[in-house]
């Protein structure tokens, strides 16, 4: 393989990558930029997302049907959490979400392992996806260019959603300006469970394209939940195209580092977060330090 | 506090005690159980391991008690907890069964740092401990004491059938890939030392953090090394990962995959990702022979499944200690050593034999090669097997002369 040959496959990699960490960090960012709420438990609705996806798989046959199923049942949850519990608590601190949503992520890992048992659960790549392409002749899994592309459509409905529709738009006037909003007659409250549930289906969508990589297993939220932290905090807390090139840089320094420098492979990540936070405190493009 | 009629709910309690008791005192005079302690790891990162071995101890002594107990008509009790993977909870719980519960015998405790850390209580303790899984060799070399026993294959017992499968091998070049830590490096140095002595070229090996979820640079390593084969030294979740993220690149294709152990929980968790991998393993289901054969019919019939690894190589151990307290005629552990060392027996691998020397039975080594069985799901065939005088290292040694 030549050089050539080697940046475009390590690319392609890096952007099928990229796509997970955004769907895993896009979630938590708009969680915290409507809610300004650390929400802890959004690795264990990736995980979540995993599991129910093993699930619809195995009853329906199909890994599109999960696709749907997985986020809209993790979605579910996310909103009557948010509803039942933490709507009680906005007048409190910030200490109080975080254990709030601490012990959610104890009671939701307890309950996956009660309902799925302790052992690691594939899902298999769909038949369509399941192929390789040779490019410069190598074999390179039809799957992670479904990944990224994946990734690049999601990325544009979410920016379309943003700028386009009402709720987009009452998403992004009640980041700004949450009493302003209210005031205006809009019920700031669904708006807020509105979005923690968007926020944690589209982290269990990510969980069910991550399975087929990774197999659903107990380990997936403790590792995700770092992972979509860091994204958070390098493209800066609540902006959404902060996570999206957040998550591309993770991605293509984590692959190349790996690749160069094995031995780094672990720090890589926190790195370059720790370069982005000397440079500009809040992020990329957070709004302050 | 005192109910309506004015007698406390305690003094009833404690009459419907009193009453009670007569009753199965006598009961129990009548056969005394033979209690066996399971210190077991079934929760934490071992916990998978330990609720395989803790099962095949619960088959075995379902099995023993149905057929009218031990020691004519005494029925086996197990007393189980769980140690979480801990040693000092380990020492711990086995010493509570020892003390509280008057336990003799103890099986099943999963890491080897627990049994290290149990083994010098043994003596105090007056107790047999009968290992059903721990590997490190120091166990029957260094750390050996007199009440500890390992009918089942050791560490440097698992490693030395891929070293002697290498030599036979058509495979010449070989890459490593192993988890970063401890376990992974040292497994790795071993390799490239029996590689060399195999007359084989080791090209290199690369360590992947633990948690590692993206392994597409380093399959590319793989590849790109040359490598006819390549040495696996992962686990869990990141063994899991690699595996199906290396049937997406169609790495089995052109590199043969080399792991020190075959354990059917990644078969089970992967399926087709882990058809052609090769490695050595404690206990292949598949062996031919009537002791065996039955063992797998009798597994099916319970638990609808084959047995795995862990449960094949813990349930042996039962199978001996069975033996032993047969030949000893009690629990009674000076008796029970007695009969244990030098103790002959034919298990589901073929006959075996507990040697007195060191309390390591020399047993065959197998190699396998995962492949799809009849019913098409993933399971180990063996491609190679080495006697017992091959496999089982010089008395109280973790190492071979050649």
């Amino acid at each position: 393989m030549d050089l050539v040959g080697f940046l475009v496959t390590q690319c392609l990699n890096a952007f099928s990558q990229a796509a997970l960490l955004f769907f895993l960090g896009v979630g938590l960012t708009l969680i915290f930029g409507i809610m300004r709420i650390v929400n802890f438990a959004h690795g264990t609705f990736y995980m979540l997302g995993a599991f129910i996806g093993y699930t619809a798989v195995r009853l329906t046959g199909s890994f599109w049907a999960a696709l749907v199923v997985a986020p809209v049942l993790a979605g579910a949850i996310g909103s009557a959490f948010e509803l039942g519990l933490l709507r009680r608590l906005y007048k409190r601190d910030a200490s109080a979400f975080l254990m709030v949503t601490f012990g959610l992520t104890l009671i939701l890992e307890e309950l996956i392992r009660l309902t799925w048992g302790v052992q690691a659960l594939q899902i298999d790549v769909p038949d369509a996806l399941s192929g390789v392409v040779f490019l410069f002749d190598e074999p390179f899994p039809v799957y992670r260019l479904f990944l990224a592309a994946a990734g690049a459509v999601v990325a544009i409905a979410i920016w379309q959603f943003l700028e386009r529709t009402r709720l987009g738009l009452l998403i992004r006037a009640t980041s700004q300006n949450a009493e302003m909003v209210h005031a205006l007659g809009v019920d700031v409250n669904r708006v807020r469970s509105g979005i923690f549930g968007i926020g944690c289906g589209l982290a269990a969508f990510g969980g069910v394209l991550a399975a087929p990589l990774l197999t659903a297993s107990l380990g997936m939220a403790a590792n995700a939940v770092i992972d979509a932290f860091v994204i958070v905090i390098i493209g800066g807390m609540g902006s959404f195209l902060g996570s999206l090139i957040a998550a591309v840089l993770v991605a293509f320094v984590e692959v190349f580092g790996n690749y160069f420098f094995p031995d780094f492979a672990l720090a890589a990540m926190y790195l370059l977060m720790l370069l982005v936070l000397v440079i500009r405190p809040g992020g990329l493009l957070g709004k302050e330090a | 506090m005192p109910s309506a009629s004015g007698v406390s709910r305690r003094t009833v309690l404690q009459a419907a005690t009193l009453a009670a008791v007569p009753g199965i005192k006598r009961a129990a005079a009548a056969a005394d159980p033979i209690k066996i302690g399971l210190p077991v790891a079934v929760t934490g990162p071992a916990g998978g391991i330990g609720t395989q071995m803790r099962r095949a101890c619960e088959f075995w002594a379902k099995q023993v008690n149905a057929k009218g107990g031990l020691l004519g008509g005494r029925q086996i009790q197990l007393i189980v907890e769980d140690t979480g993977g801990n040693p000092a909870t380990c020492v711990r719980k086995a010493q509570e069964m020892v003390e509280r519960d008057g336990v003799r015998i103890i099986t099943c405790i999963v890491a080897s740092n627990e049994a290290l850390a149990t083994v010098p209580k043994l003596a105090e303790w007056d107790t047999i401990f009968v290992s059903g899984d721990n590997g490190d060799g120091r166990l029957t070399a260094e750390s050996l004491v007199p009440n500890f026993f390992r009918p089942n294959v050791s560490g440097p017992m698992g490693t030395r059938a891929v070293a002697l499968w290498l030599r036979d091998s058509p495979l010449k070049n070989f890459y490593g890939l192993g988890m970063d830590y401890a376990w992974g490096h040292n497994s790795m140095d071993v390799f490239q030392e029996e590689s060399k002595k195999a007359g084989r070229n080791f090209l290199g090996a690369v360590f992947s953090p633990i948690g590692t979820k993206d392994f597409s640079t380093y399959i590319t390593k793989i590849r790109q090394s040359g490598a006819d084969g390549v040495y696996l030294v992962l686990s869990g979740d990141d063994y899991n990962a690699f595996l199906s993220q290396a049937k997406q690149y169609r790495l089995g294709d052109k590199v043969q995959m080399l792991t020190e152990q075959v354990d059917e929980m990644v078969l089970d968790a992967t399926g087709d990702a882990s058809v052609g991998v090769i490695g050595g393993s404690r206990y292949p289901n598949t062996l031919d022979n009537p002791q065996n054969k039955e063992f797998v019919a009798a597994w099916k019939a319970e638990y609808g499944k084959v047995p795995w690894m862990f449960e094949g190589d813990q349930y042996q151990s039962c199978v001996v200690l069975q033996a032993g307290i047969e030949k000893a005629g009690s629990i009674e552990a000076a008796k029970l050593r007695a009969a244990l060392e030098g103790l002959q027996v034919t298990s589901i691998k073929g006959p075996i034999t507990l040697r007195a020397c060191d309390h390591q039975a020399e047993q065959p080594g197998f190699i396998v090669k995962v492949e799809k069985d009849a019913a098409g799901k993933a399971s180990p065939k063996v491609i190679a097997s080495y006697p017992a005088d091959k496999i089982t290292p010089p008395c109280n040694k973790m190492t071979y002369t050649d």
